[in-house]
Formats: structure tokens, sequence, C-alpha cells
């Protein structure tokens, strides 16, 4: 799958801007702060629904314009889908495949990318809700209907929040919470069982890439945190032992939740351990050990979806290159050259370091003040 | 633009039914205005009383007919079955399928907090007090299958419990005469999980 085509109106510094992509590589180059970044965040936000930069889709807009345009063909084998995203001016998104109208996250899982930028290392360095929302997005791209049991527990939680600060007697409140206690449990649940099962997944991909790029042989570990797990592993996958233990911990928590009138319990309140070696990444990894550490997770990312997908997912690396020693540049690389997946990197610097260790067909893409051109084509096609 | 002011009025009138927007109640209007005037009349008349005369029965919530509910009040019925639903119209959908000749209790909503709606506004008790006082078997709780129905009916089913009666939630899973391939994830997710042994 790649992506051959994408049209921009009033997105971010793009006025109006068609561009052809190389199916294998693509090098987007250009001098700071003239829309390298964004070029890929359109990329992205056709493929998921969401930037990976900003919650707010007007943000996105030129603006002047307020209302903007994404428009894309990816090429699947010897067909070709048009995706369209038009967020218009009285704030609405507007989702079309092949020009039929299609809702919001409906197709995250059929155009997939995966993307690296320096921000990823927050995923390593920040609280744990930025994992929670790395491992929520993999588990719906990756598991049909977890979005859908996502929604629903989000639901239930703000039901169950509702309950909990609401200011009536305790025996009513206990006797109101039963139907939310058997929904959060019920769909947390199934919640947890999913994310731990993506993520061991993502773990078997991403571990002998870590030790591939790291030089002295470190070992990297992805585990799910949960009091209803002991040391990353679930104390047992049968759904029901989980049940009786999130009931069993959510009584616990019981007054503490009154108290403070919020749900104490659940996988919003999980979290993922990254760990270097056996210790804790987000307090003694280095800044390289956590950048190769990223690298690593998105690399496994890329396997996973070719795994299960059947298709390679489109890889954005977002001014990558600038930030690791020679060693690790060529490691990477040798990983994208084996790579079917289409490639778009971002570079602040001449290109030629990145064509000489490439060797490969790839395109060259200057940006200049929102403006894109190919500067020359190595398509040898 | 200059309306004559009758025509006005019809088209605002019109225009306030759920899903017609200006220019459909114009053209409802214009129909209106094209049919003759007995059939026009009809049409005002049947609004009028069906207004005045239909209403929820008093015990079971469905619509009724001046106080006289076709439901509780029909002898053929089984009076050992009650079917919970969550809206009148589902009623309805169920009598249209004419398997069902039990009982019915419509609940006029679904527990959610965030909406206000708790036991009190579903009128909870008197409808726990319906079954206590009746010689009822089976509940089989027929509220939609959204987090909100699945908590109603959770709720219930441990209000019920202790009344001695059999508690059922009502099947979910594949619509009769599709095709296996062309269910979605979660519809085909529950009817696995309510699946049942061939006897």
């Amino acid at each position: 799958m790649f992506l051959s085509q994408l049209s921009l109106r009033n997105f971010r510094n793009y006025r109006n801007q068609e561009i052809c992509f190389n199916p294998d590589f693509n090098i987007i180059y250009g001098v700071n702060g003239q829309g390298k970044t964004n070029l890929l965040e359109s990329i992205y936000y056709l493929s998921v629904n969401k930037s990976f930069r900003t919650n707010r889709d007007i943000d996105l807009a030129n603006a002047e314009g307020s209302e903007f345009l994404i428009k894309g063909i990816f090429n699947k084998g010897s067909f070709s889908d048009q995706l369209e995203v038009n967020y218009t001016q009285n704030g609405q998104l507007q989702l079309k495949v092949n020009n039929c109208k299609t809702d919001r996250y409906a197709n995250i899982s059929n155009y997939p990318v995966v993307i690296f930028s320096p921000d990823d290392l927050l995923l390593i360095k920040e609280g744990p809700s930025i994992r929670r929302k790395f491992i929520n997005l993999e588990a719906s791209r990756l598991v049909t209907s977890y979005l859908k049991k996502l929604k629903d527990y989000q639901r239930v939680l703000s039901q169950r929040n509702y309950i909990l600060k609401d200011k009536i007697g305790f025996h009513r409140k206990i006797e109101l919470l039963k139907p939310w206690d058997q929904a959060l449990v019920f769909l947390g649940t199934e919640i947890i069982i999913n994310r731990v099962s993506v993520l061991e997944s993502l773990k078997i991909e991403a571990t002998p890439f870590f030790d591939q790029m790291s030089s002295s042989h470190e070992t990297l570990s992805l585990d799910y945190l949960s009091n209803l797990t002991i040391a990353g592993e679930l104390c047992d996958i049968n759904t029901d032992v989980i049940r009786e233990k999130f009931f069993e911990l959510l009584l616990d928590k019981r007054e503490e939740e009154l108290r403070r009138g919020l749900t104490l319990q659940g996988p919003h309140l999980d979290e993922i351990k990254i760990s270097i070696n056996g210790s804790d990444a987000r307090r003694y990894a280095s800044q390289g050990q956590m950048r190769t550490a990223v690298l690593a997770i998105k690399m496994g990312e890329v396997k996973l979806f070719k795994k299960l997908c059947g298709h390679s997912p489109l890889i954005l690396l977002d001014d990558v290159f600038s930030e690791f020693d020679e060693v690790r540049q060529e490691n990477l690389i040798s990983f994208l050259k084996d790579e079917p997946g289409q490639c778009f990197v971002t570079t602040a610097n001449r290109p030629d370091h990145i064509m000489s260790l490439l060797r490969k067909r790839h395109a060259i893409i200057k940006i200049d003040r929102g403006q894109a051109s190919h500067e020359r084509d190595r398509a040898d096609h | 633009m200059a309306y004559p002011p009758a025509l006005k009025k019809l088209v605002e009138a019109l225009a306030r039914f759920p899903g017609v927007g200006p220019k459909t109640a114009q053209r409802l209007a214009f129909f209106l205005l094209s049919s003759p005037r007995e059939e026009v009349v009809t049409i005002a008349r049947a609004m009028v009383e069906a207004k005045d005369r239909l209403e929820f029965c008093p015990a079971c919530g469905a619509l009724c007919e001046e106080g006289d509910c076709s439901y509780c009040a029909d002898a053929r019925r089984d009076r050992s079955m009650l079917c919970i639903v969550q809206e009148p119209r589902d009623v309805l959908v169920i009598e249209r399928s004419g398997r069902y000749r039990g009982l019915y209790h419509v609940l006029h909503g679904a527990l959610s907090p965030l909406d206000g709606i708790g036991p009190e506004e579903l009128k909870i008790e008197r409808f726990i007090n319906r079954v206590r006082g009746q010689s009822i078997v089976e509940v089989i709780i027929a509220t939609n299958p959204t987090v909100e129905g699945d908590a109603t009916a959770g709720y219930l089913a441990g209000l019920l419990k202790p009344l001695r009666v059999k508690v059922t939630r009502i099947a979910f899973g594949l619509p009769v005469g599709g095709d296996l391939e062309y269910a979605d994830d979660l519809t085909l997710n529950r009817a696995f999980e309510g699946r049942r042994e061939i006897l």
C-alpha cells in the first residue's frame, strides 16, 4: 500500500498543494519552519483522523480560511482508494472514502501509518496517560471493536463518576452504583485483555530491533501494569478471574472513591512500563537510550501491522536522522531498506548523506514556505 | 419573500415536525392545499383526536386509548410473562412480530445519571410492586443493547432476583435471513456469547 497523491487546501501553511509521491521512499527536505512536519501531519491525519500534535482540529486550518481539506489516493495492489477529510467553516469534519461519507475513525485500520517524531520521546518521559493513549490507538487499529468498547467504557466512567460526586445518601449511592460497577468491570476487563495482548505482540516485534540498535545489547521490555496484574503478567487470562478480582478491588476502594468522587480502579488508570535491562526507562534511561527505545517500539508497530493487517503501513520519520549517531542511522536505514512500506523522511540538512546510505528508489521533495516541489526524482520507473 | 399569511403559518407549523425542514414543510403544505377539503379535515382531526384520546396506561406505561389498555385488559394474554422495554414504540415493534403474548412494562427511558435519569424517574419502585403483586413467573428485559440499556437491565435484574421470578435478557445476535459474513464484529461477538445448545 502506498500514498501516490496528496492534495492540501488551507492545511497549516499550505494554501493549495498537489503532490505525487514515490511508492518507496520520499525525502522531504527544507530549512526549519517551512512545513515539513505539516506535510507528515496531513498524511497522519488522513489515516488516523487525528493529529499527533494537537487535539483541536481548528489549529490545523490556515488561520484565514478556518477550514481545510486533505485528499489522498492510496494504492493497494491494482486498486486505489481516495480518502478525503474536510473540516468545514462551521467546525464539522466530513470524511469520505471513494466519495462515500464515512464516520471519523471508521477507517483507521485500513490505511495505517506509523510516525516517529522527536516529540515521541514523551512516550517515555511523560506520565502514564500518554502511554495509555498510545496503547488505545494501537489497540483501536489492531483489534476490531476495541474503539467501541473504549467509548462505552468512557461513557460508563462518566455515568459512574456522576453518581460518586452526587450529593445523595450513602446507601442510595451504593444502590445506584451497582449497575455501573458491573458495566465498569465487564467492559474494563475486555479492554485490559485486548491491551495486554496487543502489548505482548508489540513487545515481540520491538525487542529484536532494540537489541540490534543498541550497541551494548541491552534488552527492552514493555509491561502492562495494573493492580489486576502481577509483575506485568495478568494473574490469569481467564476473564472470570479478572472480573472477580476487579470487583474485589472496586469494593476495597469504595470508601476512597466516595470521598474523592472518582472511579479509582480500572484500565483508565493502568500504566505501561517501558524498561531497559530491567530498570524503568522513564527514570533511568539516557536520552539516547530513550530515543532508541521509542524507535524500536515504532518499528515494532510497523512489523506488527504488516503481520496482522497483511500490508505494510506508511512510515513517517520526522527529523529522526539528526538525532542519531552514525551507527544508529545506518541501522535505521538498513531496516527501512528491507521494509516494503512507503517511507516519508524529513530532514533539514541536504539529504546527500541519507541518499548515499539508502541506495533505493526515492524522490526528493523540497519544501519552501508552504510550497512543495520535486527537486530530483530518482524513481527509475 | 411575500408569503400569504395562512401559508406561512402552515409551513411554520409543519416545520416543527422532527426531520422536517422548511423545504419539506412547504412541499407538505402544497400537498395539503391540493387535497380535497375532507381529506385535510380528516388528517387534522386524526392529529387532534390522537392527542386527546391517547395516554399512557398507568399500570404498564404503554400507549392506551381513554384508559382502556389493550395489553393489560386483554384476557387472552399470558399473565405470567412480563416484558420490559424502554419506549412505548418498542411495544409496537414487539407486537408486530406477533411472537410474544405476555404483558408489557414501559420504563420511558433508561438509567443515565448524566441526564438526571435515576430509578425514580423510571418509576422502578412501582414496577417492582407490580411484579410482586401479580403472579409473574418470568420477566424478559428487552432494553436496548447500549451502555445505558445494559446498565438498566443489570439494575432491574438485581432488584428482581429476591422476588424469585425468572429474569431473562432478550437475545442479541444475527439478524434472521442475513448472512453471517455481513454481521459486524460486535454483533457477532454477542451472538457467540449468547449461543445455545441445540436440543
